[in-house]
């Protein structure tokens, strides 16, 4: 009887949840009429930049605008890519910003089958662009393109270059993944390093033909040069035999604050980095050892929005020839506290760059491909 | 008095074959009333039914396909912790192939060829190192994904977090995509199945491997060795694997590090959704795999569409669905002890 | 059907139980049952296999609750363990409970035999203890094994180390770590369920000397057992129990075993218990041989031939080497050196080896090794003759199956709800029935039965050996393995006595034959 007492409860506890569905069901709505409702595909869900585009979204525009965001799990293939657009088509969702990078000529194919207008929202893909920018649901992509990541490259390099005296080393990241390398092929030439070619276009290639860095080939004349990429069992291990070697600096490409900002501060080893102005990348340019960084900020999400919301409306962009739009965003990039804090205290989710009176501007029926992409390019780089 | 005792004792059996058959038709049932939601629910929202149905196909079929494999291994009691890695290797050198050749038929075959051959280097090997097969399972994981990592980065078409393998060429995404159908899908998991259930239940091989499962040790004092049954069910899983890899490479077009990846507890939790008693043994069904991989998918979509305006809702999609599953394991092994308490 | 049973009046009443019912669904286990056990008796329960005896015993020693009880009395005050440690430890007090040998091994098998004595008790062992009685840190390992071994020699068993690793003992010794464990605890009632049967001679005699430890003392004794002549020569007092009421209770005076046989089943016992011929007879034909097998210190030089048509019984004490012979001739262990063959020289090497040659395996420990206790009737004896009906050897038809295990339901009259029914379901009888079934339908020639009528009820016991009776006739060879002496002298037609490895001695079948004969050949 007690037995059959248990098996009551566990039963009874299976038809509440059953039957609390079927409530929610009834009670469940496609929302109000006129609302937009956009699938947000992210492969990350729980790192600060990760974090500070999710809370632009679901707590500012959200609230100006009649949109509804839905973000999804932490997407690490194409399959979860697949499944996650099919069931924001399901829920009738009208478009899908996608900041997940995994698979995204089947992300395009899968929004063009469900009807669903498709953005790419950081980490352009040229190869993709040029595949689908003319398939009626692709809005199209803003983000730093392949040559503005190696400009960022380029720019840390040039203002490291006389400041490595002995050693530097060097950090790949994700090194073959395409925004790395052209970083790295940026950062080498602004060093005025070789690697199989001694132009940007030719390190590029380089590194593209050994599917990564090999680190004897980097040749910086009079100096050492440490190089590490990856992450996995002994990366930490290997990080902390090159700080031994006290390099003047720490190049990274991508990942070093997430990886390695601990370690660095505590060996007093300078470093670069591009990644985000977030809080923690505050505290380390302010007590650590942070001196470079090139970084998205939190509204710089905005402006695909405002390409999607238009497209959504019925007022999609295009450029002359019809095509979708792909237009490159600059980082900032803060070489002191100071300069950090300007542009902290200059675009917060409350209070962001990409604000609704000036989203307000490129949304709308009247709005021209000249017009967007000028409002895209315009330098907002806060100024102390 | 002895009169009363036997009519009781019939009253029983009946009773008792009558449970038998609702706890064999509670899963089955549970699929039902999770489908009569899921629909409820789409209709109710007005959302669009053909497509959520060919979603649950679409997300459900990989799994079901490599649990319907996989049943054979845990009839015997045994655990593959490998099944996500050995999809993911398979499906990178399939990829690779169809990349190469264009063939869909190579792709498959491929896919099937690679699966079972790490099947049978994880059943062989822990025959021959008299290893039980769950450990081998373990270091093949690493070995696997090791390999299909490296496989996977060094010629890594993504610019994405996680290197993949992508089919990028039109021609052969269009290949691709002509059999990324429905219909496509549910006819190999038909065949599949057809083949699976004759061979587990109306075969001198299937009845060993549940007798096997059951009580090892009798089972070999019976002639039935578990070496050589064991390397039979690896090689079904291993069919099953090389199934779902080359059917998920004609969804996705493509494979990274983390494809596959959560496919090993997922086909744990499905067949136990599917009535499959977690210890193996005689009460094993293939069954399970179709009903328990389709429910836990349902229901997983029911859940993401319910707590589709809540924050963190993954996280709770995953709370109710281990409560459930330890509901069922708990149901089933109470009515278990039942069974075994003492005259 | 309510029934006291009345002990020996003079004495002070230790346990008293009133009105006790329990039930499994609707299955009636113990039906309003009145028991009264007092000080200084060996109450000896008897009863076919389901008639109660372990269901009230049980219930006493807090294994499981009653369904219904008018009233449990323990030393005159009310009796509700919570547990079985609960029970032993009487409520409470520490010492003087109920301890409760079961019948199935309640021993775990990957710690050693100190642990398992001291299992749930290690805190007094480790090596910080505090004032408020708590422990913690490692576990002193010298203490703990010292403490075992004391506990060991006070049951009077010296020759198992508390350092043994629990799995590296035989069933015997594991089954004397259970009585041990529960004698530590000086229980005023011992309980001992069904456990001779798993013990040879020497095992029986150091549970004898606990049980007249008991007697005449403040104490008292439980003592349920299949086997008759032990339980009426152990016990003062006899109890037997029917489809769970209690259907009379024997005085010493009072015993005769077809009176207390009658009660046990209802009925009279026709015919003969053993065979009933006492001339040995075999055929010419070799079906099993063993020349000069090797293992460890368990088989020395065993040479041996069993003919068709031939019950070769196998004798000794529990670790005299017997076990080990039925399982290296069926192929089960590999011997060091030696050969086994069947028929005309085709060596066994495998059980796979050995079905395919005709032979069948009987484990004396049943439940694991001869059955898939959570599989069905059907499944346990159809696994082993799938040649026999599967089309093209191997498509497997349910009808066929289905009609192949009906005629071994039938032919051994094995008492189910079907064939569908769990083998854990059955009774202890039933299920070595369905043992026999499983190589009996396969129409093995050469069947090795390692003490077959373990735990089996008389009346299922007198069935075997009618059917072992009727295998001879067919002309196969059977190989019994028994550490029953009356079984072995019933129904061989030679006796090989074995002792540390060696087969010591033959007898041939004969009238004459007597235990005295055999036994020391045993010691």
């Amino acid at each position: 009887m007690k037995h059959l007492g248990k098996k009551l409860v566990a039963c009874a506890c299976a038809l509440a949840l059953t039957g609390s569905m079927a409530a929610l069901a009834a009670c469940g709505g496609n929302g109000e009429n006129d609302e937009v409702r956009i699938g947000v595909l992210v492969s990350d869900v729980s790192g600060e930049e990760a974090v500070s585009f999710r809370n632009y979204y679901t707590q500012y525009i959200a609230e100006q605008y009649n949109v509804t965001f839905t973000y999804t799990e932490q997407l690490n293939d194409s399959a979860s890519e697949i499944a996650a657009i099919e069931q924001f088509a399901g829920q009738n969702y009208d478009a899908i910003i996608s900041l997940s990078a995994n698979d995204r000529a089947s992300q395009a194919e899968a929004c063009e089958e469900a009807g669903m207008y498709y953005a790419i929202a950081s980490g352009m893909d040229d190869t993709i662009y040029e595949t689908y920018k003319n398939n009626e649901y692709f809005v199209g992509q803003i983000g730093p393109s392949m040559s503005t990541e190696y400009e960022a490259g380029l720019a840390m390099g040039e203002y490291y270059a006389d400041k490595i005296e002995d050693s530097v080393a060097i950090y790949g990241a994700f090194i073959p993944n395409p925004m790395h390398v052209y970083r790295m092929a940026g950062l080498l030439t602004g060093l005025g390093a070789t690697y199989g070619g001694a132009t940007g276009e030719a390190i590029v290639g380089a590194i593209f033909a050994d599917s990564g860095v090999t680190a004897s080939k980097i040749s910086l004349e009079g100096k050492t040069v440490s190089y590490l990429a990856g992450f996995g069992d002994s990366t930490m291990t290997e990080m902390g035999t090159i700080i031994a070697t006290d390099p003047d600096a720490l190049l990274s490409v991508g990942m070093a604050t997430t990886f390695f900002s601990a370690m660095l501060n505590e060996a007093g080893i300078p470093y670069a980095d591009i990644d985000s102005f977030t809080t923690s990348n505050a505290a380390n340019m302010q007590s650590g050892t942070l001196e470079y960084l090139a970084g998205k900020y939190t509204s710089s999400i905005g402006p695909i929005f405002a390409a999607v919301y238009n497209a959504v409306q019925g007022n999609k962009i295009e450029n002359a020839d019809g095509s979708a739009i792909s237009i490159s965003q600059d980082y900032w990039v803060a070489t002191s506290y100071e300069q950090f804090e300007v542009f902290q205290t200059s675009d917060s989710v409350t209070d962001p760059i990409y604000n609704k009176e000036l989203l307000d501007t490129v949304i709308g029926e009247d709005v021209t491909y000249e017009a967007f992409e000028a409002f895209v390019t315009t330098d907002r780089t806060p100024q102390a | 008095m002895e009169e009363v005792l036997k009519s009781r004792s019939g009253d029983a059996v009946k009773k008792q074959k009558v449970k038998n058959i609702i706890i064999m038709l509670l899963p089955i049932a549970a699929l039902v009333v999770l489908f009569a939601v899921y629909v409820a629910i789409i209709l109710a929202n007005d959302y669009n039914l053909a497509i959520n149905l060919e979603t649950i196909v679409n997300q459900a079929i990989v799994l079901v396909l490599v649990a319907t494999g996989a049943i054979f291994i845990f009839t015997l009691g045994s655990f593959d912790i490998s099944l996500g890695a050995s999809t993911l290797f398979s499906a990178t050198v399939g990829i690779l192939v169809f990349n190469a050749t264009g063939s869909l038929l190579l792709l498959f075959l491929t896919c099937i060829a690679v699966a079972v051959a790490c099947s049978l280097l994880n059943s062989v090997l822990s025959s021959v190192f008299h290893l039980p097969m769950f450990v081998m399972t373990v270091a093949m994981l690493s070995v696997l994904t090791s390999i299909a990592g490296t496989i996977i980065t060094t010629n890594s078409t993504s610019a994405g977090a996680n290197p993949a393998i992508s089919v990028s060429d039109s021609v052969l995404r269009d290949i691709l995509g002509s059999v990324d159908t429905v219909w496509f899908k549910v006819l190999i998991l038909a065949l599949f199945a057809v083949v699976c259930i004759f061979v587990f239940n109306f075969t001198k091989v299937g009845r060993r491997q549940k007798f096997l499962g059951g009580n090892p040790v009798c089972a070999k004092m019976t002639g039935i060795p578990l070496s050589v049954y064991g390397i039979i069910a690896f090689v079904m899983a291993g069919i099953g694997v090389g199934l779902g890899a080359a059917v998920n490479v004609t969804y996705t077009m493509s494979v990274s590090t983390g494809t596959a990846s959560d496919i090993g507890m997922s086909v744990f939790i499905a067949i136990v959704f599917g009535g499959m008693p977690i210890s193996g043994g005689a009460r094993s069904r293939i069954y399970a795999a179709i009903v328990g991989g389709f429910s836990y998918i349902i229901l997983n979509n029911i859940l993401n569409l319910l707590l589709s305006s809540v924050d963190g809702r993954y996280g709770y999609v995953q709370i109710i669905s281990a409560v459930l599953f330890l509901a069922i394991v708990y149901v089933a092994s109470i009515n278990y002890r039942v069974k075994h308490l003492p005259r | 059907m309510d029934q006291v049973i009345n002990t020996t009046a003079r004495r002070e009443e230790i346990l008293k139980v009133r009105g006790m019912t329990k039930t499994f669904g609707p299955v009636v286990a113990l039906n309003n049952v009145d028991l009264t056990l007092r000080k200084g008796d060996v109450l000896g329960l008897i009863g076919e296999n389901g008639s109660g005896k372990s269901t009230i015993t049980s219930i006493v020693a807090g294994m499981q609750k009653a369904t219904k009880c008018d009233g449990m009395y323990y030393k005159g005050e009310e009796w509700k363990p919570s547990s079985m440690l609960d029970a032993l430890d009487c409520c409470g007090k520490g010492r003087g409970g109920i301890g409760m040998v079961v019948q199935e091994s309640g021993t775990i098998p990957g710690i050693t035999v100190a642990e398992n004595i001291f299992l749930g008790e290690l805190g007094q062992f480790r090596l910080f203890q505090m004032k408020n009685g708590k422990s913690f840190g490692p576990v002193r390992r010298k203490k703990l094994f010292a403490a075992a071994d004391e506990a060991l020699k006070k049951a009077g068993i010296e020759h198992i180390p508390a350092k043994a690793p629990m799995a590296a003992l035989d069933f015997q010794s594991r089954k004397l770590v259970e009585i041990a464990k529960v004698i530590l605890k000086d229980p005023d009632v011992l309980i001992i369920d069904e456990t001779s049967t798993a013990l040879a001679q020497d095992g029986r005699e150091i549970l004898y000397k606990i049980i007249n430890s008991f007697r005449g003392t403040d104490k008292a004794v439980i003592f349920i057992s299949h086997d008759l002549d032990e339980i009426m020569d152990v016990c003062d007092t006899l109890t037997v129990l029917r489809d769970g009421n209690i259907i009379r209770t024997f005085e010493r005076a009072e015993y005769d075993p077809d009176e207390i046989r009658k009660a046990m089943i209802g009925r009279e016992m026709h015919g003969d218990y053993y065979r009933s011929d006492f001339e040995p007879a075999c055929g010419e034909e070799v079906a099993l041989k063993a020349e000069d097998v090797c293992l460890g210190e368990s088989l020395k030089h065993v040479s041996l031939e069993l003919h068709r048509g031939e019950i070769l019984g196998i004798g000794g004490l529990a670790q005299c080497g017997m076990h080990e012979l039925g399982k290296v001739l069926f192929g089960s262990l590999a011997p060091k050196s030696g050969r086994v063959t069947a028929g005309e020289d085709r060596e066994v090497r495998s059980e796979a080896v050995a079905i395919k040659y005709g032979m069948g395996y009987v484990s004396k420990d049943r439940d694991v090794e001869s059955l898939n206790l959570s599989a069905s009737i059907k499944d346990n004896i159809a696994i082993a003759g799938m040649d026999k009906y599967a089309v093209k050897n191997f498509l497997i038809l349910d009808s066929r199956e289905k009609k192949y295990v009906d005629r071994q339901i039938d032919e051994l009259s094995i008492k189910c709800s079907g064939r569908d029914q769990l083998v854990q379901q059955l009774s202890g009888g039933n299920k070595q029935k369905v043992v026999f079934g499983k190589w009996i339908g396969c129409g093995s020639e050469i069947l090795i039965l390692d003490c077959p009528t373990r735990g089996v009820d008389i009346g299922v016991k007198q069935a075997m050996y009618r059917l072992m009776t009727k295998l001879k006739g067919e002309g196969k060879a059977i190989l019994l393995i028994s550490e029953e002496l009356p079984e072995l002298m019933g129904m061989s037609d030679r006796i090989l006595i074995m002792k540390d490895g060696e087969v010591k001695k033959q007898f041939m079948r004969s009238r004459e034959l007597t235990d005295a004969d055999v036994i020391g050949y045993m010691i």
